[in-house]
C-alpha cells in the first residue's frame, strides 16, 4: 500500500475540516447574535445528525425517534444538575451513556423487525418518551419541563457567552465529524456497509447482523447524547415537545436532504434546514412545503442527498472535461496519421 | 452656454457632493431621532401552531405604542421619548424564539421584552432577558413556577420578570365561579357534576390542575380530567368517555381553536347538559353564527370583545380592530400586553429613569389604570391580579356576561 492510497481516506475528511475551520472563523466578522444563536442550534442538530448518518447512511436503518435519544440525555443532564449538582463536563459523558443505553433498550426489540416496521417502532418509542416526560410529574417537570442552571466553564472561563458557546459547539461538531469519518473508514464501518447492502450475504460471511445493528444504534445514541447535553445547557430550559415525533422527523429530513453517506451530508442538511426559513423568510407552513418538495426531489433525483448530488455533478463535469481534453489531444494525432 | 469637458466633470463632482451631503443629512436625522426613541421588543408566534394567540401580542403592544406616541410620547429626565416596537416571529419554534430574544437583547438593545405566549418558550427566554437586566412581561401563569420571593428579590435570577396574567388559582377560581353562576339559571338547576376535556401539553396540564381544584372548591364532583393530544380533530373517543360519566357540564380547556372543533361533535353526541369553552370569545360565537340547544358558557382572557360588561373594553377593541387586527378566538389576550406597555411607561416616568432596578421598584409601587382593571398592581412576586370575564349563551342565543373577581386565596388541595 503506497502513501497515496493511505492518504486517500484523509482527503475525504479534509473538505469538512476546511469548512468547519471557516465556520469557526465566523465570529471574526461580528455576526448578529440571532445568527450565532441559530448557528448554535444548527450545530447541536448536526452532532445528532452525524450519529444518524452512521445509523442510516452506513447501516441503512432509518430512525424516526432520534430526537427522543437527544431528549434522554437533555433530561439526564437537567436531572443530574438538579438532584446531584453535576455540572456540564461530568453530565456530558454520563448523559451520552444514558442515551446509548436507551438506544440499546429501544434497539433490541425494534431491530427484531426490519424496514418500515423499524421506522414505525422508533417513531412509537419517540412518542412514548414524550408521553412519559409529559406525565412524569415533578420529577420530569411534566409538560412544562425542567430548568437547567449553572454556567458551562472550560479551563476556568465561562463558555456560556454566545460566541464562546458557538466555538465550543463547532469543536464538538468537528469531533463528531472526525468520529463519523473514523467509523466510515474503519473495518467496523465496512461491516456496517456490508449489512446495509445485503444482510443475508453479510450474515453468511459470519457477521453478527443483529449485534452490529444494535451497536450502530448505540453509537448513534452517543452522538445524540452529546447533542442533548449541549442543547439543554444552551436553552437553559427543556420540555417534552422538543423531543417528540416532529423534531425526530426533522432530523431524519435533514440527514436525507444533506446526504447520509458522505461526511459533508449531515453538515449540509443541518445548516440548510436551520437557515432556509431564515434566508427565504418562510413561515412554518411554507417551510414544510419546501422541505417536502426538497425531500421528494432528493429521493427521486439525488438518492445520496444534496452533497452526494453535487459531488456526482462535479465528478461528471471533470470527467466530461477530461474526456473532451483527451479527445482534443487525440484528434490532431489521428489527423496526422 | 457651452460647457467644456472639464466643466462637465466639475459639475458632476459637485452634483455628487451635493447628493452625498443630502444623503448624509437625511441619515443624520434618524440618528438624532434615535436618541429619543425607546425600543421595546415583542417575541410572538406570528406563524406556526400557536399563531391564534401569538398574533394578538404585537397587535396589543403596537396599539399601545401608537397611543403613547400619538399623545406626544413620554418624559423621562426632562427629555421627551417615543416608543418603537421591534417584533420578531418565533414561528412557534423554540430555537427561533431564543434566537429572536438574543437578537432583541444584544443586537437591537431593547429596554423591555413582551412575550411569548408559549409557556415553555418564555421560561427559556427568561434565561436570556434576566441576566441582561431586561424588563420582561409575559402573560403566562406558568411563570408562577419560577416567580418566588427568592427569585424576584434584587439580585435574584428573575428580578426583572413580570407575570401579566393573574395567578392561575385566581383566574381558575374566578372562571369556575363565573361559569357555574351563569349556567345555573340557564340550566334551571344547580350543576353538580363536571368533566374536563383538556389539551395535553404544557399549558393544558398546568391550567387544568388549577381549574380542577377551583371546581372542587365550588362543590363540583369532577370524576375525570380527559386529556386529548394537541391537534386532535376527532374528539369522539374523548366525548364518548365524558358522556358515559353523565356530566352536567363539560369544560373544554384551553385551546380555543380545538374547542371550536370539539363543540359541534359534543352537541351532536349530546355529551352533556351544558358546556364551557375556555378562551372562546362571544364575538366568535356570534360571527360564526354558532348555536346550541343547551347553555354554553365562554370565558375570555381577560375581557371579551364580542360582548362585554367592561365599559372600557368596547373602546379598546374598536381601536384594536381598527388598527387592522383580525377578529380572533383569543383577541382579548392582547390585553395581557397592551395595558403593560402603558404601565411600563408610567413606571419609567415615575422612576424618571430607564434604569432597570429603578423601573422594577416603580412597577411594584404603582397602581395603574388599565383597560382590564382600574387598579392594576403587581404583588411582591411580580404577579398581577384582576378579574376575568365569563359569558353564557342561552339556547335561544341571548348572551350575558359578568366580570368575576378572583378568590383571595388558593383552594386547599
Amino acid at each position: 500500500m503506497n502513501a497515496g492510497s493511505a492518504l486517500k481516506p484523509l482527503r475525504s475528511l479534509l473538505p469538512v475540516l476546511v469548512i468547519l475551520a471557516l465556520i469557526a472563523l465566523v465570529p471574526l466578522f461580528s455576526p448578529s447574535n440571532r445568527f450565532l444563536s441559530l448557528a448554535i442550534s444548527a450545530g447541536i442538530n448536526v452532532i445528532a445528525l452525524y450519529g444518524l448518518s452512521v445509523l442510516f447512511g452506513q447501516t441503512g436503518i432509518l430512525s424516526m425517534g432520534h430526537a427522543a435519544l437527544v431528549g434522554v440525555s437533555a433530561y439526564a443532564a437537567a436531572i443530574l444538575a438538579r438532584d446531584f449538582g453535576v455540572g456540564f463536563w461530568v453530565a456530558l459523558p454520563v448523559a451520552a451513556v444514558a442515551s446509548a443505553i436507551f438506544a440499546m433498550i429501544v434497539g433490541v426489540p425494534s431491530l427484531r423487525v426490519g424496514g418500515h416496521h423499524f421506522v414505525i417502532m422508533t417513531f412509537a418509542f419517540g412518542q412514548l418518551l414524550a408521553i412519559v416526560l409529559t406525565n412524569g410529574g415533578d420529577y420530569t417537570g411534566a409538560a412544562t419541563g425542567l430548568d437547567i442552571a449553572g454556567p458551562v466553564t472550560l479551563f476556568g472561563a465561562d463558555v456560556t457567552e454566545l460566541t464562546r458557546y458557538y466555538l465550543m459547539v463547532v469543536a464538538f461538531v468537528t469531533v463528531a465529524a472526525v468520529a463519523s469519518w473514523a467509523i466510515i473508514h474503519s473495518s467496523y464501518g465496512r461491516t456496517l456497509r456490508a449489512i446495509r447492502e445485503n444482510e443475508k450475504l453479510a450474515a453468511s460471511l459470519g457477521i453478527n447482523v443483529g449485534r452490529h445493528k444494535i451497536g450502530a444504534f448505540v453509537v448513534s445514541g452517543v452522538f445524540a447524547g452529546v447533542s442533548g447535553v449541549l442543547l439543554a445547557y444552551f436553552l437553559g430550559h427543556i420540555s417534552p415537545s422538543q423531543f417528540s415525533s416532529f423534531p425526530s422527523i426533522y432530523l431524519a429530513l435533514m440527514v436525507m436532504i444533506g446526504g447520509a453517506r458522505l461526511i459533508e451530508g449531515p453538515l449540509a442538511g443541518g445548516i440548510l434546514v436551520a437557515f432556509l426559513p431564515e434566508v427565504l423568510n418562510l413561515d412554518p407552513v411554507q417551510s414544510r412545503i419546501v422541505y417536502g418538495i426538497c425531500l421528494i426531489a432528493v429521493i427521486m433525483l439525488l438518492p445520496d442527498g444534496l452533497i452526494g448530488g453535487i459531488v456526482r455533478a462535479l465528478r461528471g463535469l471533470f470527467a466530461g472535461k477530461a474526456k473532451q481534453e483527451a479527445e482534443r489531444d487525440a484528434a490532431p494525432s489521428e489527423a496526422r496519421r | 452656454m457651452i460647457w467644456s469637458r472639464e466643466d462637465l466633470k466639475l459639475k458632476t463632482v459637485l452634483k455628487l457632493a451635493a447628493s452625498a451631503a443630502l444623503c448624509l443629512g437625511a441619515l443624520a436625522h434618524p440618528a438624532w431621532a434615535e436618541d429619543n426613541i425607546v425600543k421595546i421588543g415583542v417575541v410572538a408566534a406570528e406563524s406556526g401552531s400557536f399563531v391564534s394567540a401569538g398574533h394578538t401580542l404585537p397587535a396589543g403592544v403596537g396599539l399601545a405604542v401608537k397611543q403613547i406616541n400619538d399623545a406626544g410620547g413620554f418624559k423621562v429626565g426632562g427629555k421627551t421619548y417615543k416608543l418603537e416596537m421591534v417584533k420578531r416571529d418565533d414561528r412557534t419554534d423554540i430555537a427561533t424564539a431564543i434566537a429572536a430574544t438574543q437578537e432583541l437583547v444584544r443586537d437591537v438593545k431593547v429596554q423591555a421584552i413582551f412575550g411569548s405566549e408559549t409557556h415553555d418558550f418564555t421560561l427559556a427566554m427568561a434565561k436570556i432577558t434576566q441576566p441582561a437586566k431586561i424588563i420582561h412581561f409575559a402573560g403566562n401563569s406558568t411563570l408562577a413556577k419560577i416567580l418566588n420571593p427568592d427569585s424576584v428579590k434584587p439580585g435574584g435570577e428573575d428580578h426583572y420578570l413580570f407575570q401579566s396574567e393573574p395567578q392561575e388559582f385566581q383566574r381558575s377560581g374566578s372562571t369556575a365561579r363565573g361559569v357555574l353562576s351563569l349556567l345555573e339559571p340557564l340550566l334551571g338547576f344547580k350543576p353538580r357534576k363536571s368533566v374536563m376535556i383538556v389539551g395535553n401539553d404544557a399549558t393544558g396540564q398546568f391550567l387544568s390542575s388549577y381549574y380542577y381544584k377551583a371546581l372542587k372548591a365550588e362543590g363540583q364532583d369532577v370524576p375525570d380530567i380527559i386529556f386529548y393530544p394537541p391537534d386532535t380533530t376527532d374528539f369522539s373517543p374523548f366525548l364518548t368517555r365524558a358522556k358515559s360519566l353523565n356530566p352536567d357540564i363539560i369544560h373544554f380547556w384551553y385551546n380555543g381553536d380545538s374547542t371550536l372543533t370539539a363543540l359541534p361533535q359534543a352537541l351532536e353526541l349530546g355529551a352533556a347538559k351544558s358546556y364551557f369553552l375556555f378562551g372562546v370569545d362571544p364575538g366568535i360565537w356570534k360571527e360564526k353564527q354558532l348555536s346550541a340547544d343547551v347553555p354554553v358558557a365562554m370565558s375570555c382572557v381577560p375581557v371579551c370583545w364580542g360582548e362585554s360588561s367592561n365599559p372600557k373594553a368596547k373602546a379598546y377593541f374598536e381601536a384594536y380592530f381598527a388598527a387592522g387586527a383580525p377578529h380572533g378566538v383569543t383577541s382579548s389576550v392582547s390585553l395581557l400586553y397592551h395595558d403593560y406597555v402603558h404601565f411600563l411607561v408610567e413606571a419609567w416616568q415615575k422612576a424618571d429613569s430607564f434604569d432597570p432596578d429603578k423601573t422594577v421598584e416603580a412597577l411594584l409601587s404603582l397602581h395603574h389604570q388599565g383597560v382590564v382593571s382600574d387598579d392594576l398592581t403587581f404583588n411582591p412576586t411580580h404577579q398581577v391580579t384582576h378579574a376575568t370575564e365569563v359569558c353564557a349563551a342561552a339556547p335561544g342565543g341571548a348572551i350575558s356576561c359578568a366580570m368575576q373577581q378572583p378568590p383571595a386565596e388558593a383552594p386547599k388541595s
